[in-house]
């Protein structure tokens, strides 16, 4: 039987979390934006280490703070993908503070930084922007083509279950 | 010998004895200081068990009293805080019994009026309504409280995925919870169609039962006593989820 795990893609609206958890699942992309609204589940068995992982991704609706995200949705997560877009600064202006947010109340749960949307960036030049802003970001991907949307996940997985 | 020694040889000559019994006195102060730490505690800590043994025995009563006084003179700010508590209890307990007797009450009068009832004699000849729609427990998800995830399921029919399932059931859960802000209050049921959920809620877990039929108040009380049960049984300490799968298909079935 398959150890179960909850993952939780936390973020701004728009920054593309609903897109990346299809991509990983089911490997589709629509460009035709849908307003998440609650909560959406889906999940995706993977293999680590020769042990099949359930992880039960939720998908919730993007707030502009994530401490105005409703706290029984992040409960019992195993770990999160804190989402931000590099087309809109309010997306991570914010970041430091709400990293810190999860860090103070979800101390033991991994997090994993990522930035969506690389394929309509220059990712160098926008690594000179966050170095600006002391900013360290894990990944940068694309829901869109598909470019390290798998590497997240199962960097994430291996973050939660030890390496 | 000038005259400072000779006054020092005089204060010598005629205060030995005062000077001499100072020093006694300086030597036993000094002993007393080395020893009364050690003794002190040895009293101090007798007498606090002394005083702590005695503490029901003297103070009880002065406690009792004063509290009586206390609630006597502030009845309406006891009233006030136990009220929210004791009401919420009593309202609950006369809802759900009530609800019990009305359908009982129906039931009876459906029994007796309905022509797609009918009645039969039992052996004491008392009259008996056969039911002519049955409740039953379809699927059986333990799932644990935050996470949403499944610590246990048993259903008759495998159609649904139960990690989907329990992740909903704990969103909606969660949403409903959160959205009407009623305090410690918990979502019990939720009833589409022909289905009812009914949801009895753990410390750390609940419980969804998906049931088909009517499934009146008086079947979920029944049901309600099942499933605290099973988790006075089963639901104690590491869990496995196949155990726990294993358990409620015995449970559920027998």
């Amino acid at each position: 039987m398959s150890v179960s795990k909850k993952i939780v893609l936390v973020g701004h609206y728009g920054v593309g979390k609903s897109s990346l958890i299809r991509r990983f699942v089911q490997n589709i992309f629509s460009d035709s934006y849908q307003v998440t609204i609650g909560v959406h589940i889906l999940k995706k068995t993977v293999s680590f280490k020769g042990e099949e992982i359930t992880l039960v991704l939720w998908d919730i609706e993007g707030k502009e703070n994530i401490n105005q995200t409703r706290a029984s949705y992040l409960l019992g997560t195993s770990g999160f993908i804190f989402v931000v877009d590099p087309t809109r600064d309010t997306t991570y202006q914010n970041l430091k503070e709400e990293l810190n947010f999860l860090d103070r109340n979800y101390p033991k749960t991994p997090v994993i930084k990522l930035v969506n949307k690389s394929d309509l960036i220059d990712v160098e030049e926008f690594k000179k922007v966050l170095a600006i802003q002391q900013l360290e970001m894990d990944f940068f991907s694309s829901a869109k083509t598909g470019d390290n949307v798998e590497n997240v996940f199962m960097q994430l997985v291996t973050k939660m279950l030890g390496t | 010998m000038n005259d400072s020694e000779k006054l020092l040889h005089l204060k010598r000559l005629i205060l030995n004895e005062d000077w001499n019994a100072a020093q006694r006195i300086f030597k036993r102060l000094d002993e007393l200081d080395k020893e009364l730490p050690g003794k002190m505690d040895d009293i101090v800590t007798k007498r606090l068990d002394k005083y702590t043994h005695e503490i029901p025995e003297k103070l009880g009563p002065v406690i009792t009293q004063a509290l009586g006084e206390e609630i006597k003179n502030s009845q309406d700010k006891v009233v006030e805080a136990l009220f929210p508590i004791i009401g919420k209890m009593i309202k609950k307990y006369i809802q759900k019994e009530i609800a019990i007797l009305q359908e009982n009450i129906n039931k009876q009068l459906r029994g007796t009026f309905s022509i797609f009832s009918f009645r039969k004699k039992t052996k004491k000849g008392e009259p008996q309504t056969i039911e002519l729609i049955k409740s039953d427990i379809e699927q059986v998800f333990v799932i644990e409280k935050g996470s949403g995830l499944v610590i246990g399921s048993y259903t008759k029919t495998a159609t649904v995925d139960e990690d989907m399932i329990s992740g909903m059931l704990t969103a909606i859960k969660s949403f409903v919870e959160d959205a009407f802000q009623g305090g410690q209050q918990s979502l019990e049921l939720i009833q589409y169609e022909l289905y009812k959920i009914h949801i009895q809620n753990f410390s750390s877990y609940y419980i969804a039962v998906v049931i088909s039929g009517p499934a009146d108040d008086s079947f979920r009380s029944r049901l309600e006593d099942k499933l605290f049960d099973f988790s006075e049984q089963y639901m104690k300490g590491e869990v496995d989820k196949l155990i726990i799968a294993n358990k409620l298909a015995n449970f559920f079935e027998s």
